[in-house]
Order: structure tokens, then sequence, then C-alpha cells
């Protein structure tokens, strides 16, 4: 198999982890709620979906724990930002610094005895690549039709996501919850509750994602497995333009420019330096918003965030 | 009033009388000799600070409940490792032992201001009268594990990830690529920097990207197993490093250079707690056993692994070592001559790549 | 039976005090029953974090010294808040502060007379955040890029730019060592005891006039405005896109200042070091502080108090550094939840 070929399933593999969170956050920011504890999130996520994985080789039960320890782990943040009315900034960032102490914490805890309780250094079962016939075998898109289940549910997930928000009746419902919820509230919508679903929801799958990473990206446990994504997660929603099916898109774009720098150094084109080319996929992503959002300007579509994200919303008393 | 006041004066003297013998009656029944460790990363990484880990878990056994250690991991290089270190000086610790080339200002500083402290800085230059340095030649090792690589690599690409561009990483990929073309002068030892020590994610993608490129040997100077991973996964061997790796990942992990703390620590600790410690600038190497080669998986065959052995012992007699003439650099230039040792000082600012390196020392 | 909050009518002061009071102990009770599920003993702990942080006046120094850059990163990401500018960017405004001062330490010595090598690389160091500040705030004023993501992203690539000098055209010759040389003494700040150095008393000041800026200025009180209002702003004939820019320079000049204090202060080279997630804890600082520049002071030092004595606690009772961040969230969450009751009451109706 040739190098390109190669690296795109690489980089394919690698962004499904990204998309899932993507999608997740996507959901979590258009009913109004923004949600910093991604990073938390998805180690919390890697940590339970592997911890599972070993001690019952059960990747089905792995799977469904991620889900719950994340709905859990973000009801937190439902709890202290639309109940509590905290702020929303600090209250995920508290997330983040818990959730990854508390992620690394139990990965020296939970781990058998014959190791010292630690988890590192132990194998579990992996979600196995699954090839489509013929297909996986076309050149350089043949990649696409060779990855893992959780990758495959993606693919299906992007189109999904993209025809609730903005096809079905419940999607307007959260957008409206997201734009104007003082409105939304006096038409009858329960702003309160749907946030919360949102919230959750949101949180499930960014927790799926960060489970991506220890039962399929990668085997095994380490400290700071998810190693800075969840804050890739943040750029790349504002990036998709809080749109399903453009999550793709920033994940394929980052997660290409970081592939994209590696090759060239074991290719070794060596002149640029490579703080540089670690560089670019961050400048790559501001460059693209820029033109995004000329683009938006000129053709006069909506744009920009859910109008009330961020803010809280106070239920007003009859 | 004045009565009151002298009263009142009289009874703090006594609390502190009384404060002061507790806290020196606690301290002589506890006369423990303490030493602190100063990690770069978590124990739990299963390389460098896993390996420095286990020697103080040896010395602990070694010298028992004579002495009693405390660590703190992920200290950041720099000045924050300053105010962690004086804090143990400050706190009543014997001993201080950093193990990152990044802390030696740091530890400099606090030695300065704590004569009566024992400090010792691993992988570093600058000493003082109770600070020293130590090291083990791992680059002895690494020729071994290259001339592993070379015999095993059939596409006659060997892919190296590696952390940073610093004279310690550069010697280790030299060491390695000159054993490599011993045994095989067609192979080439890609480089690709990941510019972390520890990054599970980054370690893997670079591997990804060298085996990409047609690499079917992985070799690494990162923190942890990911690369090897990487290999296994696309079913391909690898040499590891810091620790042996096969129980991690398995028997594709062909040999690997390991660090053997214990010793060394141990005998530092009992010097100084015996008083006889002396200021040192220790870089012992495989005949003294501060590294070492581990056993070899399966998959080498039995012939190899006794070239391997011969050339380790001929190392460890002294009748020759990895970086005596000729070697060339990637140029094709000639940089020791036949016959020529390299001395310890241009190997510690060794800052140029062999021939056979593909890469750049940026 | 419902339960409500409803809006106080005037702010009460008095919650401002008992509130943190309370969530403080609920968090020492959720932090008591971690580590005694630990095996711990957590009297020894509290002891060892708090004591370690503030008990002496070297030990409080150290803390103290932490606390520089979070007041005033956490300062200047209050003028941004102000009027409603998410600047998620203060931390890669700290490190182009700390590139510029670096620049102007290594190349001014032996240029200028001594003497004035502090007073220009601390200038310098501000340009540089101000600089790094005003590009996410031209984006935003002239072309309406969001600003979260162009700050976060930046934040990146001022990182990898320090790499790159300080392994490529800065980097100490020869040296295994991730940073540049040394700095010459004479961009050495002076230390009033210990490692204080005298960037505490500027920074305080610098927060005493943000506050004054911001609260008695006709110039903040347009900032203000504009973070309620973007039409009423308008209405009273602020220039909105120069407003932005004005008050982004100000906030990446103060993270800028920050990370120039470090560099000239507490590091004396550009190092890896500098990047210590300064600027997201002073985000912290800011919403905590409810962007007050004054308060902001002492929710930094308090914060940089935890993140002292949670070093101490690894150091001294061997608990891993895991546990120090769960018991900060522990010690978070309580805080915020509490936060609400400072502007809303507690009220049950009965049907």
């Amino acid at each position: 198999m040739d190098t390109l070929t190669l690296t795109i399933g690489a980089i394919l593999f690698s962004a499904t982890s990204l998309i899932y969170a993507t999608i997740g956050e996507i959901l979590t920011e258009r009913s109004g709620i923004l949600n910093l504890g991604l990073e938390g999130l998805m180690m919390m996520g890697a940590l339970s979906g592997f911890a599972v994985c070993y001690h019952t080789h059960s990747l089905f039960l792995s799977v469904i724990v991620a889900l719950i320890v994340g709905a859990l782990m973000s009801s937190i943040h439902a709890f202290l930002t639309i109940t509590m009315k905290a702020s929303q900034v600090v209250s995920g960032l508290s997330l983040t610094i818990f959730g990854v102490g508390l992620a690394n914490f139990l990965g020296e805890r939970l781990g058998p005895e014959s190791n010292s309780f630690q988890l590192t250094g132990l194998e579990a079962p992996r979600f196995e690549q699954i090839a489509i016939p013929f297909l996986h075998e076309i050149p350089i898109i043949g990649p696409v039709f060779h990855q893992d289940l959780l990758t495959y549910i993606v693919y299906l997930l992007i189109p999904l996501s993209w025809f609730f928000v903005y096809k079905t009746k419940y999607g307007l419902e959260l957008q409206a919850v997201g734009e104007n919820p003082r409105t939304a509230e006096a038409m009858g919508i329960n702003v309160i509750r749907l946030r919360y679903i949102y919230t959750i929801v949101g949180g499930m799958l960014v927790s799926l994602g960060g489970s991506h990473l220890t039962l399929s990206y990668m085997s095994g446990w380490n400290e700071n497995k998810t190693d800075g994504r969840g804050w890739i997660v943040i750029a790349l929603v504002i990036f998709a333009m809080w749109d399903p099916k453009k999550a793709i898109l920033g994940a394929l774009l980052f997660g290409g420019i970081s592939a994209l720098q590696l090759s060239l150094q074991a290719g070794g084109i060596t002149f640029i330096p490579a703080s540089f080319l670690d560089m670019l996929p961050y400048l790559a992503t501001v460059l693209v918003l820029i033109c995004l959002t000329i683009w938006e300007i000129v053709s006069k579509r909506k744009f920009g965030a859910p109008a009330s994200l961020g803010v809280n919303f106070m239920r007003e008393e009859k | 009033m004045m009565q009151a006041e002298n009263k009142k004066s009289f009874l703090k003297k006594l609390a502190l009388c009384f404060m002061l013998a507790f806290f020196i009656s606690t301290g002589a029944a506890f006369a423990k000799f303490k030493v602190a460790f100063i990690y770069i990363g978590p124990p739990g990484d299963l390389g460098w600070t896993y390996e420095h880990d286990r020697g103080r878990k040896q010395a602990l056994d070694a010298l028992g409940a004579k002495i009693e250690t405390k660590y703190i991991e992920n200290v950041a290089e720099g000045t924050d490792s300053a105010r962690v270190i004086e804090r143990y000086a400050r706190s009543g610790f014997n001993m201080i032992i950093a193990t990152s080339f990044g802390y030696m200002d740091g530890m400099l500083k606090v030695a300065k201001k704590y004569p009566k402290v024992y400090f010792e800085h691993c992988s570093g230059y600058k000493t003082h009268d109770n600070m020293s340095t130590y090291f083990g030649r791992m680059y002895q090792p690494r020729y071994l594990s290259g001339m592993v690589a070379g015999k095993a690599t059939k596409t006659n690409v060997i892919g190296y990830v590696a952390a940073f561009p610093i004279p310690e990483v550069v010697r280790g990929i030299n060491a390695f690529t000159l054993g490599v073309k011993a045994v095989n002068p067609k192979a080439v030892v890609r480089v690709v920097w990941s510019n972390t020590w520890y990054s599970p994610t980054k370690e893997k993608e670079a591997a990804v990207a060298l085996l990409n490129q047609g690499a079917d040997v992985i070799s690494q100077h990162q923190d942890t197993t990911e690369p090897q991973k990487a290999a296994r996964d696309r079913g391909v061997v690898s040499i590891g490093y810091d620790t042996d790796m096969r129980p991690f990942v398995g028997d594709s992990v062909l040999v690997s250079p390991y660090w053997n703390w214990g010793q060394y620590y141990t005998k530092t600790i009992k010097d100084a707690m015996d008083g006889t410690w002396k200021k040192h600038q220790y870089w012992g190497g495989l005949k003294e056993g501060i590294v070492a080669l581990s056993d070899f998986s399966s998959k080498v065959p039995k012939s190899v692994q006794k070239q391997i052995m011969m050339k380790h012992q001929q190392i460890v007699d002294g009748e020759w070592d990895v970086f005596w003439g000729p070697i060339k650099d990637q140029s094709g230039k000639v940089v020791i001559n036949a016959g020529d040792k390299m001395q310890d000082g241009a190997m510690l600012g060794m800052s140029f790549f062999v021939e056979g390196v593909i890469g750049k020392v940026k | 039976m419902r339960i409500v909050f409803e809006k106080r009518k005037s702010f009460s002061k008095k919650s401002l005090v008992i509130v943190p009071i309370v969530s403080f102990l609920i968090s020492l009770i959720l932090g008591t029953v971690l580590l005694l599920s630990l095996g711990v003993n957590p009297i020894e702990t509290y002891y060892v974090m708090f004591s370690g942080a503030f008990a002496t006046w070297i030990d409080f120094s150290d803390t103290l010294v932490k606390s520089i850059p979070l007041i005033l990163a956490g300062t200047g990401i209050i003028v941004a808040f102000k009027m409603k500018f998410w600047n998620i960017g203060a931390e890669g405004q700290l490190i182009f502060g700390g590139i510029f001062a670096s620049g102007a330490a290594l190349f001014l010595p032996s240029v200028v007379p001594h003497i004035f090598v502090i007073p220009m690389a601390v200038i310098t160091g501000m340009i540089g955040g101000a600089l790094w500040a005003a590009i996410p705030a031209l984006l935003k004023a002239y072309l309406k890029v969001d600003e979260t993501l162009t700050t976060l992203m930046l934040n990146y690539v001022a990182i990898y730019f320090a790499s790159f000098l300080y392994f490529g055209p800065w980097k100490e010759q020869g040296s295994g060592y991730r940073g540049t040389k040394e700095f010459d003494e004479s961009a050495w700040l002076p230390i009033l005891d210990g490692n204080l150095h005298i960037g505490i008393i500027f920074a305080v000041l610098a927060a005493i006039l943000v506050w004054f800026l911001l609260a008695k200025t006709k110039w903040g009180f347009e900032l203000n405005i504009l973070g309620e209002n973007q039409n009423n702003a308008r209405y009273i004939g602020v220039n909105i896109p120069r407003k932005i820019v004005s008050a982004m320079f100000i906030s990446g000049g103060l993270a800028g200042l920050a990370g120039t204090f470090e560099v000239l202060g507490v590091m004396h080279r550009l190092e890896d070091g500098l990047v210590m997630n300064y600027g997201y804890t002073a985000i912290i600082v800011a919403w905590m502080s409810q962007l007050n520049a004054i308060a902001a002071i002492f929710v930094a030092v308090l914060l940089a108090g935890l993140i002292v004595g949670g070093e101490l606690v690894q150091m001294f009772v061997g608990l891993p550094a895991a546990v120090s961040d769960v018991l900060q969230g522990l010690i978070l969450f309580p805080l915020l939840a509490g936060a609400l009751f400072t502007e809303y009451k507690l009220k049950i109706i009965r049907k």
C-alpha cells in the first residue's frame, strides 16, 4: 500500500474520536450551554472504557459504561450551570481539571493487584478493523472502508445528527432554545429540560470519543492519554459553525496537517523546522475560519454562535 | 499592666520551649536519612521515570529502615523545579535527586544555598561541592540494539521516533545508526522529532508516519511504549528503550536498552550516610552495569544474539567503544579519524548526525 | 410546592462572605471523604497544604511569586471579559510577552546602559503581548471572526513559536537545555526577599489601576456598556471596533507583562517552563473575582496557594499528582455552586 493511502487511513482513524466529541459539543452548544470540560470528559471516557474492557473483556459493556460516565460528568456541569446558574466558563474549566485528575487517579487504582493496581502497561480487547469487501481496495479512498466499528458508526452519525438538527421538530426546538430561550419558553418549550438533555447527551458523545482512543485507536492506558484533544474539539465546533455535517471537515483538516508534518519529517523533508510544522494545524484552522466568515458575510447567511451561548437562563417568576 | 505583659511573654517563651523540645525530640527519634526524588513524568510511564522509581525502590529495599524516600512527579523543568527542590532542602531532607537534564540550573542555585544537603543531578554537567552528576553510557547498549535492528530489517528503512534534538538524544541516534551500519551498510535510519518526552498520541502518530514511509523496524527515544505498540499493530518489529518493553508490548520488541539506577542510588545514598560522599561526575556504562541490554526476544536468531554478545563483551572489556573512529557525518566528511577516540566532552555536546541518518538536527 | 430562585433586589454583601466560607466547608468535607477512602490522614494533608502555602513568610512568598502572573493575566482577562470579548488567549499573549522580553534581555545589555535594560525589556514584553492580542481583536472588530477560536488557536502557535526560538536561533549552544542562555544580570528583576521579585508590587498596582480604569473613567464606562448591550454603546457614540482593539491591547499587554515578569524575575531565561497554563488558570481568577480587578488580587493569591499546596501534598504526604487535581476540582465545584447565592435568594413557594 502506498504512503498516501496509508496516511489517509491513519488520518481517518485518528479523526473518529474528534468527530464524536465535536458533534456532541455542537449539540450542547446549540442549546446554549458552553461546556469547556471536554478534556476532562474525554479522559474519563478513555479511562472508564479501558478499565471496564480490561476487567470484563466486553467491548459492548465498555462503550455503555463510557456513555454513562460521560452522562454523569456532564450532568455535574449541567447542574452547576443550569440550576445553580454558575459561570459556564469556570464550571467547564473546573470539570476539566477534575476530570483529568480523576482519570489519572483512577488509572492508578483500578488495575489488578498484580500490577500494583495500575492500569498502565496492560492490554485489553480492541475494536477490530473491519474491511468492507472490494471497496477497501480502491486506491486512495480505500481506507474509508477499512476502519473499526465505532468509525463506521460515526460515518452514520454525521448525516443523522445533521438531519436531526435541521430537519426535525426536535432539532428546530433545539435551535430555538439556543437562539432565543425566552421566546422558546414563551412558546411552551421547556428550556431548562432541553438544556439538561443536550448537555448530557453531548457529554455522552464526547466521552464516547474519548473511549475510542483506548478501545480502538490505541490500546492501553497512560497518564494524560488524551493529551489535549478536548481543547481542539472546542475549536472544531466553532470551525464547523455549529453544523454537524461540517464536524468532519475540521477533524480531517487538523488530523491531516498533523499527519502531514510527521510524514514530511519521516520522508526526509526537513528544511522546515518541526516547530513550524507543529503550528500548521492551528494556523490553518484560523485561516480557514477567516475565509469561511468572510464568505458567510458576503453570502449573507447566518453564522456565528447560538445567540444565547454561555448566557445562563433564568426562568421568570409568574 | 506590666505584670500581665510579663506573664504573657513568659508563657509565650514557655510554649516556645515546649515546642522546641517536642520538635527536637521527634526529630532525634526519627533521624532517618531522607531522600527526595524529582521526576519529570509519572512512574506509570513505563519508561524513563518508571526506571528511576524502580531504582528508588531498590535503594529502599537495600538500605531498609535507615532511609525514607519521597518523590514528586511531573515537575516542569526550569524554575518550578528550583522551587520544589528548595522546599525539600528547607524541610530537612538530606539528599535530593533530580532525574532530568532541565533541572540542572535550578538545582545548582539551591545547592549553593544549602551546603549541608547532598544533590544529585542526572544527565547534567554542572557540579558544586555538594552537587554531583550521574548518567549512564546509554549509547553503548544503543549501538548493540542498532546491530539487532540492522539485521532484522528487510526494507532497509528503520524508523526512529525521537523527542528533542538535544545532545543526549542525538548521541543515542548516532550510536544506534553506527550499530545498524556495522551489520547492514545499506540500511538507513529515518528520524522524526515528536517535540515531546511524553505524549502517547504524538509518539504513536510519529511511528505511524515512519511506518507509512516503509520502515519495518521502529526504535525510539521517548517515554512511553506507543511507538513499539504502533509497530506491533502493523506486524512490524521494534527496539525498546528505558526498560524491557516485552512484558508490555510483546515479542515484537526484539531487545531493549535499559537503565539500572538502583545500584547507583544505593551506593550514593549509603556513601552520604557514611560520610564518605565526595563530589563526582559519574558516567558509567555496560561494564559498571548502570546501563544494560535486555534479553532478546525469541524472534532474534541465535547467531545474531551471539554476534551482539561478543560485541557487548568487547565494550565491557574496554577493547572497543562506540565512538572510536572512523566516523563520518551525514555529508560524508570524516569527523573522527580511524584510531582516534571521541572524548567525553565532545560526546556530551554532540550536535551532528552520522552517515546513514535521514533527518536534521534542528 | 416549588423551589424557586428569586433575584435579590440588591447585591448581598453579606453573602459574598458567607457563601465562600460555606462552599469551602463543603469542599473540605468532600475532600476529607476522598482522602479517608485513600487511607490518608486528611488532617495531615490539609495541614501540609495550607501551612505550606501560607504559614510562614518563606512559604507565603513562594505563593506570592506564583500569584504574580495570575494577578496580571487575570486582570487582563477581566478587561476583555467586561466587553464580552472571550479572550481565551491569555496563555499565548503571556508567552509572546515572555518572548519579546527575552529578546530584549538577550540583546540589550550589550547595546544600552544597563540601567535601561529592565524598563525597556518590560515595555517590549508588554508590546509583545499586546500585539499578539491585537490579531484576534482586529479579526473580530473588523471581520467579525469569532474570538474564542482565534485566541485559543493562537495559544498553540505561540507555544510552538517559543519552542522554535529556544531550539533554534536563540538556543544555548552546546547545551541540552530546553531554553535560551541565562540573561545577563542587568536583566534580572530586583528581588524583594528570597524568591519574591518586585513584580508583585507592579502586579498589585496594575490591578488597582485597571479597577480604576474600569470603574471610574469614561473609557471604562463605555467598555461596560459595550459589554452589556452593543446597540446602547453605539447609541452613545462608542466606536466599537476601535474600542475592541484598544481594550485588547490592554488585555494582551497585561498578559504579556505576566510573561515578562516570569521571564525576567523568576526564570531569567526563555524556557520550556514558561508554559504553565497560567493563562487558563487566570480565566478562573477573572471569573471568580466577579470581574473585579481588586478582588482578583486576593483570588489569585488563593489559587496560587492552592496550586502550591497541591504540590506540597505530593511532596510530603506522598499522594500522586492526580489527587491534587481532584482536590482542586472538589474545591472549585462548591464555590461555583455557591456563587449563585450572591445574586439569588432561595425561596420555597407553597401552592
